[in-house]
Formats: structure tokens, C-alpha cells, sequence
């Protein structure tokens, strides 16, 4: 299989705040990554060390066997698009002139753009299906709506890799498993997609592989079933996870088991609650 | 949901461009009317209509030699304030911004004030606007001097060291003020309103070179803007190296910016107001944007410049004065409007 990414031992972060710390990995074409962790595990600054967004202190990034800091920013564009977590728009712009943002990489600083770059436009938007909003601003848009814009605009960068920063995250469960099952499909035609997820469940379903972040080191990396154990998901996440595949659906379900109530928590119970009866009346007896 | 519709706004802003230039070449002291100055104009270009109505010879003197240049040196500052207005809102993903905030203006009086200390005004007609011109270059550059920081350069930071800049040259300002006679303060207080009163075609020819360049270049570079406008992240995320681009736009709103003001004075709310308006008429792609501010600041400059003309019967109002006044109450409604958003 033909390696896209290759890392080798990279330590990075903001500033003097390291974040990632000796990480190794290869990922090769066609495969459908999940990084996965809690919060401030590093997820989203490994996807930005990797965009070459974020210095690298030690180690090295290759991608297609060249080193990430030979490549010039347009060359990168056109090898990687990123899909940052939140984007904050000041102004009203159109889906389309977003999408249009994604060719911004192949068209030379003294060129508008061609006939060839709307109809390459016009085609992602038909393949995420937002077409009929083509005109419509994107802050008039639900949320489901704008990230299908987006989804849009990654497509229209033509890029071999897809970075997906946190992409389903507060939306319909439906709009979910639409960004899975489009990333799914995109690896299936040979791109690779690199994306930092909170569902673990669909990450199961989904995600070709997986990584398990915990405090900037990788504490397990390999297919979902071997990555989604309840002694590896307790360690990194803090609390007590259960992991079984479910005999109805035969998809892997996640879930913490809370700890029993000690007595402490039985006095706050008390405390918070009280003991007066709610009977909708109020307080006054 | 939105639609612009950019083909009416752009025939109802030329028509509005038409007229407006009429009413500035027939409003005045001096009586002309204005199917006279249409006359005048229509024979000019060679039109064979309203050949029945005569100009005499006095009438086409005001006509070529005050009310032309006036008009004109309306329409180049109108545009080149409007448009850098749009550049720098769009630079700097904030719909406040104004060619104002990096320091500009204060600057341009500053190098104002030293001319009329140095006594270069009376002596020469390019002296003053030249040194206008070389005080706003060296506030806004102090201004990026300060803000940039491992060649980045924050959008936050720099409006920030734009308005201790601005009011760095306003106290250098007030201290050479201090210190001057009272008929230079006059002179002084004459320019920093803001006038076309005056002006003559070597005014226009001061103007046009850079304030046209300066157009032409922010047109080329309106997709640019574009990307820039979605932010730093994602303009990064399109392989944009941001602070290049965000570098080039400064210098050229800069350029076009004390190109105008050192030709008028500084005259407000011209920059902030017509982008504004223009971005809820056709939108804020910069293809559509930049044009359409251009004629709308043409178009609204021009106007006040009438209106000032035509209010009082024996004096005039300062351009200056009237963008204020009209300008004040849309911007407050804008403001108000803002803050129900969030």
C-alpha cells in the first residue's frame, strides 16, 4: 500500500506549550483515520502539526516521502484540505462562493477564475447536495446545511488527503452518519481521510482505523476493535468505559459505567434535593 | 433568506451617478441650470440634442474651470475612500474597520499641520498634500511596525496600534497647534474639514494617477480579498499566505486613502458607510463589492458636496460637515442593528 503520511517521533505544540510528544505513525492511501481521546488529549493539534499549522519542536512529517516543511503553502492546499473546527464568517458569503474558496489553490495570483473551476464547483455542491442553497448566505443556513457547504468546498480542493477537525459534531444524528458515510466513500475511491471524532460509536461503524490520544502520546493505534477495549478507552478517557458489540445491530456500543454512590454523595443527594415533597405548591408549607 | 441583485443596483447607482454630477455642475452661487449643464454636457460629447439651449461664455467658464474640477475630485476621493473602505473591512474580517482606524487621517493632518507651520502651503499648490501624504504613510506604517509580531500580523493587534497611532499624531497635532499663529490655525482648521471648495484640474491631476492605480489594483486583487475575508484560518487552509497579501492591500488602501485626503482634507464616513451599505446590496463578494462602492462613494460624495452647496442661499457647507451629518445617524442605526444580532 502506497504511505501518504509518514511521522516519525514529532514533538509539537503552541509555543513553549507542548502538546504532542513523541509520536510515531504511518498512514497509507485509502485509509479512513479516527483520532480519538478526551478533551485536550491533543486531537486537533495533531491535525494541525500534521497540516504543518503548528511547528513541529523535534521529528519529522513526510508526506508522499517529502519532508512537510519543503512544500509551499499552495502545494500543501493542493495536497491537503482542512476542515477547521469552528468557522467563524464575519461576512454574509454564499455557499457557492465558499465552495469557490476551495479553488483558490490552482488558480495563479493574476487569474480569475475559469469555467472549468465553477463547473468542478457546481459538481461538489450537487454531490453534498446543497445545490438548491447555492445562493443563499451561509449564515441563513442550519447547521447540518453549512457543513454540507463545507464538505463541499474540501471536495472542491481536489485533494488526495481530507483533514476533518471535529466535522459532525452538534449535528442531527442524520447529518452524522451522512459525514461518515461520506468520508467512507471518499476512501473507497482511493482518498484518505484523517478525522478527529467525539462519537466513538460511529467512529466504530465507521473509521477504517483508530487513534487513542491520551495527553499528547498515542496510547493505541489499529482497527476499531482493537483500539476500542474497556481497559484502553478507561485509561484515556479517566472513567470507567464499557465496550461490547451489540447482538440486535452487531455495532459496537460505548458507554461509562458511573461508579456506585459512596456516602458522600449520598449526603450532597440529601443536601441538593432536600426532603421536601415537590408537589408543584412551591416551598411555602 | 437574501437575494442581491447586483445588475439593478449597478444601473440605479449609474443613473444616480449621472444625476448627481449634473446637480454638482449646476448647484452654486453663481446661476446655471440644469438642463443647461445636461445641454452643456450632451454638446460637449458631440450629442446632437437640446441644441436650442444656449450656455454663454461666463456660464462655460464656471462650468470648465470650478464646478468641472470640483466634481471630479469628488468622484476620484468619493471612490478611492469607498474602496479602500471595503478593502480594509474585508482585510480585516471586521465590518467597523475604516480607513480611519490604521492611523491615516491623523496622520495625513500631522504632515498638514507641518506644512502650514513650514509656511509651504502658500507657496506652493503640492506642498501641503505631499507632506499630508508622507505624514499618513508614516503613521500606518508605525502602525504595521508595532502590530506585527513573527511576521504575523494580528488582526486585533493592528487596530489596536492604530488607534494609539491615531492618537499619537492627534496630540502631536494639538502641541503644534499650541504654538501657532491664530491665521494658520484658520488654515489649519479650513483643511481638516474637509472640502472640494477650490479645486482646481491640477487638484484632479494629483489625484488621479495614484487614486485610479490604487482602484485598479484592489479590483485585481478582489478574489484575494475574498479568501482573505473568511479569516486567517481559513485563508490558510486554501494554501493563502496571509500576511503577504494582507501586507500588499494595506499599502494600497493606504496609498489611495492619503492620496484622497491629502488632495481634500479628511472626510469621514464616507470609507465605513458605503461598504456597508453596498455589502446589504449586492453582497460581500469583492467582484460585486469593490465596484459597487467605488460608484457609491462617487455618488454619495458628490451629493453631500451639492446639498452643501444648495442649503444655504449666500455660503456653503464643507463636504466634510454634511458626510458627518448624514453619515451619523446610519452609522448609529448600524450599530444599534448589530448589537440586536448578538
Amino acid at each position: 500500500m502506497k504511505k501518504v503520511i509518514s511521522v516519525n517521533n514529532i514533538t509539537s505544540g503552541y509555543d513553549k506549550h507542548k502538546i504532542i510528544t513523541d509520536a510515531s505513525f504511518d498512514i497509507n492511501a485509502g485509509e479512513f483515520v479516527g483520532i480519538i481521546g478526551k478533551n485536550g488529549a491533543g486531537k486537533s493539534t495533531m491535525l494541525k502539526t500534521l497540516r504543518g499549522f503548528l511547528p513541529v519542536e523535534k521529528g519529522s512529517i513526510k508526506l508522499f516521502d517529502r519532508e512537510l516543511s519543503d512544500y509551499s503553502q499552495r502545494d500543501l492546499a493542493i495536497q491537503i484540505a482542512y476542515l477547521q473546527q469552528q468557522v467563524e464568517m464575519t461576512f454574509d458569503y454564499t455557499a457557492r462562493d465558499m465552495v469557490m474558496a476551495g479553488r483558490y489553490p490552482y488558480i495563479k495570483w493574476w487569474e480569475q477564475s475559469s469555467d472549468r473551476d465553477l463547473e468542478i464547483v457546481e459538481a461538489c455542491m450537487k454531490y453534498t447536495g446543497v445545490t438548491e442553497l447555492a445562493d443563499t448566505p451561509i449564515k441563513a443556513m442550519s447547521g447540518g446545511q453549512r457543513q454540507r457547504v463545507y464538505l463541499a468546498k474540501v471536495l472542491a480542493q481536489q485533494t488526495h488527503v481530507l483533514f476533518l477537525d471535529e466535522p459532525a459534531s452538534g449535528l442531527d444524528l442524520f447529518y452524522q452518519e451522512e459525514i461518515f458515510r461520506f468520508c467512507r466513500e471518499m476512501c473507497n475511491y482511493g482518498k484518505t481521510v484523517i478525522m478527529v471524532v467525539h462519537e466513538l460509536n460511529l467512529a466504530a461503524r465507521f473509521c477504517s482505523r483508530l487513534m487513542l490520544l491520551k495527553e499528547g502520546t498515542i496510547l493505541a493505534d489499529g482497527c476499531p476493535d482493537a483500539v476500542l477495549k474497556d481497559n484502553l478507552l478507561t485509561e484515556a478517557y479517566g472513567v470507567d468505559i464499557c465496550s461490547l458489540i451489540n447482538k440486535e445491530t452487531g455495532h459496537r456500543d460505548i458507554f461509562t459505567v458511573p461508579p456506585p454512590d459512596d456516602v458522600d454523595k449520598k449526603q450532597l443527594i440529601a443536601t441538593i434535593i432536600g426532603n421536601n415533597k415537590h408537589d408543584g405548591r412551591g416551598a411555602n408549607k | 433568506m437574501r437575494n442581491y441583485h447586483f445588475k439593478l443596483v449597478s444601473i440605479i447607482l449609474v443613473i444616480a451617478l449621472i444625476l448627481v454630477v449634473c446637480t454638482s455642475l449646476s448647484a452654486g452661487q453663481y446661476n446655471l441650470d440644469f438642463i443647461q449643464v445636461v445641454a452643456w454636457c450632451l454638446h460637449k460629447m458631440g450629442i446632437p440634442l437640446l441644441t436650442e439651449i444656449n450656455v454663454t461664455e461666463q456660464q462655460e467658464a464656471v462650468l470648465m474651470f470650478i464646478r468641472s474640477p470640483r466634481t471630479v475630485v469628488g468622484l476620484l476621493v468619493g471612490a478611492g475612500l469607498a474602496a479602500s473602505g471595503a478593502v480594509l473591512q474585508g482585510l480585516f474580517s471586521n465590518p467597523l474597520a475604516d480607513p480611519g482606524i490604521i492611523g491615516v487621517s491623523s496622520g495625513a493632518t500631522f504632515g498638514a499641520v507641518i506644512a502650514i507651520i513650514a509656511g509651504i502651503n502658500s507657496t506652493s499648490l503640492v506642498g501641503l498634500p505631499i507632506s499630508a501624504f508622507i505624514g499618513a504613510v508614516v503613521a500606518v506604517s508605525l502602525t504595521i511596525g508595532l502590530a506585527t509580531r513573527h511576521g504575523r500580523i494580528p488582526v486585533l493587534t493592528l487596530l489596536l496600534a492604530g488607534v494609539v497611532v491615531g492618537m499619537l499624531f492627534s496630540a502631536l497635532t494639538a502641541a503644534m497647534l499650541t504654538i501657532m499663529d491664530d491665521h494658520k490655525v484658520q488654515q489649519y482648521l479650513f483643511w481638516t474639514i474637509g472640502s472640494l471648495d477650490y479645486r482646481r484640474w491640477e487638484h484632479v491631476l494629483m489625484g488621479v494617477v495614484p487614486i485610479s492605480l490604487g482602484i485598479t489594483i484592489m479590483l485585481m486583487m478582489a478574489r484575494h480579498l475574498n479568501i482573505l475575508a473568511l479569516g486567517e484560518a481559513e485563508a490558510k487552509a486554501v494554501g493563502m499566505n496571509v500576511t503577504k497579501y494582507r501586507l500588499i492591500l494595506l499599502a494600497v488602501a493606504t496609498m489611495t486613502t492619503a492620496s484622497s485626503v491629502c488632495i481634500t482634507g479628511s472626510i469621514g464616513f464616507v470609507g465605513l458607510i458605503i461598504p456597508h451599505m453596498m455589502r446589504m446590496l449586492v453582497g460581500p463578494n469583492h467582484r460585486r463589492l469593490l465596484p459597487a462602492s467605488m460608484i457609491g462613494g462617487s455618488v454619495f460624495l458628490v451629493f453631500c458636496d451639492s446639498v452643501g452647496r444648495m442649503l444655504l442661499t449666500n455660503s456653503e457647507i464643507n463636504v466634510g460637515i454634511m458626510t458627518a451629518i448624514l453619515g451619523t445617524p446610519y452609522f448609529l442605526y448600524l450599530l444599534r442593528k448589530n448589537m440586536d444580532i448578538r
